[in-house]
């Protein structure tokens, strides 16, 4: 079987902005994959270029082995897509808007009906069904986009941040449902900003920044390549960090003392800590107590992504005749500039209802 | 062509507008039944037929007018449901569940013109039938009468496709049907006869693609073309079939631009 997503050299532009630059990602069949990054990594873009609503500029993209654009309805066909945006058809109670999206992926309109009640009743809104969109409550609407991704019954199912804005309660229900629609075989291509997400649910994530693939790993992986804290408890205070750190192997990355505690940075600290407890020891030390501290999957995707800002900074500075400010602004303002962009999405949404108040010809 | 994702969509479309008589089908009887009490009974009635006199045109300005009126409903109601159809899907992003659905660009175009052109051809039906409480109507060519009134409200069905493609606001809707449509219909001879006009106002009219449409559903209703007398002789005689002809190619290309758009994405992606 092909995979169930394969792109190759990807790339997107958008006038002098490039939004994809070069990706080549892989999601195998089955799989629980996840994309994470920063605001204005081009998750979202990479995502719509798979579903037809951005045309690529160059590379290859593929849905079980489909072209998205010379064989764009087979690979439409296998997907199911719940947006972020809340993009539904506002003219037709909720049951009818299903009964539609499966009627355009070839369903029988008796089937479709079927189904549209089937995946109402798993989301948990069906007694809403003749309801339009617009009277449902934002978590209500978070649940019909899955709702209507679900209803032509996808091999591949994307969720762009699917638990954005919604309360603790139904996060875990999301995260219950589609657990159980992996495991019941669906392809599932996550993005997300909560890190804890990504890490409870992906088999495998790719980390994204600026339009790159930064790292595609496990969330165990991932968590493996940072550096763990050893935290010592030494019986008497030690003399200054610049003797320990001599005492210690290259294996110290960092060492910091605050009276008799210590903290050295390692790369694997379960199997540094007899090499730590020896070499102190030799050098008179008596330890009092130790523990060890993983890195969370949160501060290698902080740290990932920062890397990846100040490269690109750097070589952004090289080519700009020396203008521009430090690294730590540069990132900033990327923060900044993505905050921008969800603002203006959340001030978009606000005007929803005043568009559809147009009127209807 | 007709699959399952073609019917599913072409019937959304058409239970968009039916639900709605209030909003698609009230205004435009309305309207119609004005035009019928103030220029066909009030005044109609003191109005000699504008082609009074010439031969196989032996009807009042009521029955004169009828044909115009219903192609104006028609087109500017084919018009209207596509653009903003189009418009309000890209609008709200809600036209993303057809385009992320394995529907052909095809498929997809010809559900919005064929749903866009019915409405427009039932607002032209109930604007004849409007018509018939007002004067007696018999139909004289129904075969050429229908095969017009369908490619002239796919046509302009064809043509709300790009207007609601190219639209960047509301705004722009009205001005097309209002500032652009409206004004070549009025002066496509309507409401008067080519043969009132001098020479150059004739060759002007002529220029007008509205004249020609008004004028084959004139000549499939009441069996009489303005062209049969303006025209140059040698064209006369065939002057409807040729303007069903030339309407019908313009049609097809109009569609083939909107394959093409929904195809290049215009509008819809990025």
């Amino acid at each position: 079987m092909p995979p169930a997503i394969e792109t190759v050299d990807l790339v997107k532009d958008y006038g002098e902005l490039r939004a994809l630059n070069e990706l080549s990602l892989t999601v195998e069949e089955g799989e629980f994959f996840g994309l994470l990054g920063p605001n204005g990594a081009g998750k979202t873009t990479f995502i719509n270029t798979l579903v037809g609503l951005v045309r690529k500029s160059g590379g290859e993209a593929r849905v079980f082995g489909y072209d998205v654009e010379s064989d764009y309805q087979q690979a439409r066909n296998a997907i199911g897509l719940a947006p972020q945006e809340f993009n539904v058809d506002r003219f037709f109670p909720i049951r009818e808007v299903l009964m539609h999206k499966a009627g355009y992926h070839g369903i029988p309109e008796d089937e479709a009906g079927e189904r549209a009640d089937e995946v109402l009743k798993r989301v948990g809104i069906y007694d809403k069904r003749n309801e339009r969109f617009d009277w449902l409550s934002g978590g209500m609407k978070r649940r019909l986009l899955l709702a209507r991704a679900l209803v032509t019954d996808p091999d591949l199912l994307i969720l762009d941040e699917p638990t954005a804005g919604v309360d603790v309660q139904l996060r875990h229900d999301l995260w219950d449902l589609v657990t159980e629609l992996n495991e019941e075989g669906t392809t599932i291509l996550l993005t997300t900003h909560y890190i804890e997400e990504a890490e409870r649910l992906c088999d495998r994530v790719a980390i994204m920044n600026e339009g790159h693939k930064v790292t595609v790993a496990t969330p165990d992986d991932l968590k493996r390549r940072g550096t763990d804290t050893i935290e010592i408890l030494l019986e008497s205070t030690p003399p200054a960090a610049t003797t320990i750190e001599s005492d210690l192997g290259e294996y110290a990355h960092e060492v910091s003392t605050s009276g008799n505690q210590l903290e050295i940075r390692v790369d694997d600290g379960g199997s540094t800590v007899p090499q730590v407890l020896h070499d102190l020891e030799a050098a008179g030390h008596e330890i009092a107590d130790l523990e060890i501290s993983r890195t969370s999957l949160e501060e290698i995707f902080v740290d990932l992504t920062r890397q990846k800002d100040r490269s690109v900074t750097r070589s952004s500075a090289s080519s700009a005749s020396g203008s521009g400010g430090p690294d730590g602004d540069d990132v900033a303002s990327e923060a900044a500039h993505g905050q921008t962009q969800e603002q203006e999405r959340e001030h978009e949404h606000e005007h929803e209802q005043e568009r559809e108040q147009e009127g209807v010809a | 062509m007709l699959s399952v994702g073609f019917r599913a969509l072409f019937k959304r479309e058409l239970l968009r507008f039916i639900r709605r008589p209030k909003n698609t089908f009230m205004p435009p009887a309305i309207t119609n039944v004005l035009y019928f009490a103030v220029f066909g009974m009030i005044l109609g009635g003191r109005i000699d037929s504008p082609v009074e006199g010439v031969e196989g045109a032996d009807f009042g300005y009521i029955l004169f007018l009828i044909p115009g009126l219903i192609v104006l409903g028609t087109i500017s109601n084919a018009f209207e449901n596509a653009s903003f159809s189009i418009f309000h899907g890209r609008w709200n992003e809600y036209i993303h569940e057809t385009l992320t659905s394995p529907l052909s660009y095809v498929e997809m175009v010809v559900a919005y013109v064929s749903a866009s052109a019915v409405r427009g051809l039932i607002v032209g039906v109930i604007i004849a039938v409007i018509g018939r409480l007002f004067v007696p109507i018999s139909i004289e060519n129904g075969l050429f009468l229908v095969a017009t009134m369908v490619v002239i409200a796919a046509l302009f069905a064809g043509l709300g496709i790009i207007g609601g493609l190219v639209a960047r606001d509301f705004d722009d809707l009205t001005v097309m049907n209002q500032f652009i449509l409206r004004p070549l219909v009025f002066f496509g001879a309507v409401f008067y006869s080519l043969t009132m006009l001098e020479p150059i106002w004739q060759a002007v009219s002529l220029l007008n693609p509205m004249v020609y449409m008004v004028d084959s559903v004139r000549y499939g209703l009441l069996g009489y073309s303005d062209m049969f007398e303006v025209a140059p002789a040698a064209y006369a005689e065939f002057a409807p079939l040729a303007s069903l002809g030339v309407l019908t190619l313009l049609t097809v290309a109009v569609l083939a631009i909107d394959v093409y758009l929904f195809k290049i994405g215009y509008g819809l992606t990025d």
